[in-house]
């Protein structure tokens, strides 16, 4: 249960990093807070020649805020999003999904960027920002682009990034202020990785909404107009006309071919509806 | 507290603070903080349990926070100020909890203690009010096996209220953005290796159990614009097949029915190679076939079978290919299961597969990665299932 040997080089600006991927090629893996990367080298599942350790980088560490969105550098921390140091995309938006993931201890170093970067199907990250419709910055030996999430998560903890890239910051778009935002989660122990995901984004005076499904063991499915899960409209009164029977449709259309599974998963988003219709309180999962 | 662990790889100086005192030592670049704290300084207040994120026992406080010292490389905390339990003898917070551990019996055995302190201390200034519901979230990342929580809590729960009867409000402190104890980088490469980690080959298992009862099942299939008797024709020819799986390698084939070789995988951080040995068994009567296969990387091993079976296609001079996987995982990894991503990652596999036998069915050369394999499905979906679940067995970072 110790890691196997490796170097560890800790750049400290972004083209710095560039370079030493480069240089280092294949053998190589880029670690921010370490909190996914690090139970995978303790047990061995990882076992990098070297970890090239971005967390010293400051150019990582910031947040700016730009027309219509939010850019978290990816050093932000769960605790700076759940502390309310960098400024949210909506209401509690954020904040109340970095209250509820994994630990305190934990999420005063994990990142937004790692989370994403590791891909992991069932975390919080992952499909609250597919949720949200965010996008990443990566950097890499070409210079720089943006990716969409839908894009950007490829598979299970499988991305796009290339060799020798890595995520620098994330955009998140704000929400209008008529949109709401539910986000649910179900966890048999608190902290631990999510067995369904389901988050809304719904704005009923647009009459719009995005709806996803997440934790199904793959990139979250995403449903970009979800008024199919409404009766085909959205207005005032969207929780009452969720329809579980269409979302459970999605998910047997997505793979899921289980039953129970397909269960836990539309009422799990259904907990999502009626939280975003101010119907289930936000802060049941996310106290600690 | 242990004998020095010499060791042949090289080591760097790491310079932080240690409850208060400026502390340097030689480390190894793999060094977690917790084994930096107990091992080379000799201060082994803090405890260490699981050793990946879960159970709580190694919580410090990094730059004032708390934070997993398990998962906190020494070398990576260069120039940040880490306080133990030993260095809470005189926080006021900290008097305050262990009076009431001591007075709500919130303590057995004591090795959950200095974690369930930090953790609670962090509580206790932050929690604005006495919530139950709330301190029992808060300690979710602190696991103790004796007392249960319910001391633990109401300890908590009584200095927050004593705190706040007294004025003193919550607070979270002021502090940059950023993990915690990630200071500056130096482009500094600490301890460099001499030489390279080789690729560990591991033992071939020889050992096929014929009553083999996987503890895992699946099924996958696939289609082909091919007849089935040519689809079936492909699958004996374990050679061809193998070329269609990228980064399998056949070894040697000591018979016509037995074949040697490994796997080698990558999927998001995880590297590795897996070797084995697999029995083919086939009948063209019905046109399919057994593949029965062990196989380990040096830490784990599995055993596993595929079922195969090639019958017509929706449309005529088509093939539809039929798999059943099933599995079985033993040593450190077997702890963990999360078959629902085993099916996710072998859907992925199976298309790329079928993709390229497709192409090579049409006369195409094989992919240049692919120079061969065995058993090669039953390798991979075993190799990557063990991972995933390992790594989703524990909390989420």
């Amino acid at each position: 249960m110790k890691p196997a040997p490796f170097r560890i080089v800790r750049p400290h600006d972004i083209a710095s990093a560039v370079a030493q991927l480069r240089q280092l090629g294949d053998g190589a893996k880029v670690m921010a807070g370490g909190q996914s990367l690090g139970p995978m080298l303790n047990l061995r599942l990882a076992t990098p020649d070297v970890v090239v350790d971005i967390s010293g980088i400051a150019a990582l560490k910031s947040v700016r805020e730009e027309p219509g969105h939010v850019v978290y550098g990816a050093l932000v921390t769960h605790a700076d999003v759940e502390d309310g140091r960098v400024p949210d995309v909506g209401e509690h938006v954020l904040r109340r999904v970095a209250a509820g993931i994994a630990y305190r201890a934990v999420r005063n170093r994990g990142t937004m960027g790692g989370s994403l970067s590791h891909a992991d199907p069932a975390a919080d990250w992952v499909n609250a920002l597919s949720a949200l419709d965010a996008a990443v910055e990566i950097e890499g030996p070409a210079g720089r682009r943006t990716l969409a999430l839908s894009a950007f998560l490829t598979g299970a903890l499988s991305t796009a990034l290339g060799e020798g890239e890595f995520v620098v910051a994330v955009r998140v778009p704000k929400l209008p202020a008529s949109a709401r935002f539910g986000y649910a989660k179900h966890c048999r122990k608190v902290g631990e990785f999510a067995h369904a995901v389901g988050a809304l984004v719904v704005d009923p005076t647009a009459g719009t909404a995005r709806a996803l499904m997440g934790a199904i063991d793959a990139p979250p499915l995403v449903l970009a107009d979800a008024r199919i899960l409404f009766g085909g409209a959205i207005d005032g009164d969207f929780a009452a006309r969720f329809d579980a029977e269409a979302a459970g449709a999605a998910l047997a259309a997505a793979g899921l071919a289980d039953a129970v599974d397909r269960h836990i998963h539309v009422e799990v988003l259904r907990r999502a509806v009626r939280q975003a219709a101010g119907l289930f309180s936000p802060e049941t999962r996310s106290a600690a | 507290m242990n004998a020095p662990v010499t060791t042949a790889n090289p080591t760097e100086t790491v310079r932080l603070t240690l409850n208060g005192r400026p502390v340097a030592a030689e480390v190894e670049a793999r060094t977690n903080l917790v084994d930096f704290v107990r091992d080379t300084l000799d201060v082994t207040g803090t405890h260490i349990g699981c050793e990946h994120g879960v159970c709580g026992a190694c919580t410090v406080l990094v730059d004032g926070e708390p934070a997993r010292s398990c998962l906190t490389f020494a070398s990576a905390c260069s120039g940040a100020s880490v306080t133990t339990i030993e260095g809470l003898d005189d926080d006021a917070i900290a008097a305050e909890l262990r009076a009431a551990f001591n007075r709500e019996h919130a303590l057995q055995c004591g090795f959950c203690t200095p974690g369930m302190l930090v953790s609670s201390r962090d509580l206790v200034l932050r929690l604005p009010e006495p919530d139950e519901h709330r301190i029992r979230m808060g300690l979710a990342g602190n696991l103790c096996r004796c007392t249960g929580y319910a001391g633990i809590v109401k300890a908590v729960a009584s200095v927050i209220a004593d705190r706040r009867a007294r004025g003193i409000g919550p607070r979270t402190a002021e502090r940059p953005l950023g993990p915690v104890g990630a200071h500056a980088g130096t482009d500094t490469i600490v301890a460099p290796l001499a030489t390279a980690d080789a690729a560990r080959p591991a033992a071939l298992p020889t050992m096929l159990a014929e009553d083999f009862t996987p503890a895992h099942s699946f099924d996958q299939s696939f289609d082909l614009p091919f007849p089935p008797d040519q689809v079936f024709a492909v699958f004996g020819a374990i050679r061809e097949v193998a070329a269609c799986l990228p980064g399998a390698v056949v070894e040697a084939m000591p018979a016509p029915d037995r074949v040697e070789g490994g796997m080698r995988l990558k999927l998001g951080p995880i590297a590795t190679t897996f070797r084995g040995t697999a029995r083919i068994s086939r009948d063209a009567e019905t046109r399919s076939g057994v593949i029965l296969g062990a196989g380990g990387d040096g830490r784990s091993s599995t055993q596993g079978e595929i079922r195969y079976r090639v019958t017509e296609g929706a449309a005529p001079g088509t093939s539809r290919v039929a798999l059943t996987v099933g599995y079985t995982l033993k040593g450190p990894l077997a702890q963990f299961s999360r078959p629902g991503l085993v099916r996710e990652v072998a859907g992925r596999l199976i298309a790329d597969f079928s993709a390229n036998l497709d192409a090579h069915l049409k006369g195409a050369p094989a992919p240049a990665a692919a120079s061969g394999g065995v058993n090669p499905i039953r390798l991979v979906l075993s190799l990557i299932g063990a991972r995933l679940r390992a790594l989703l067995g524990r909390a989420e970072p």
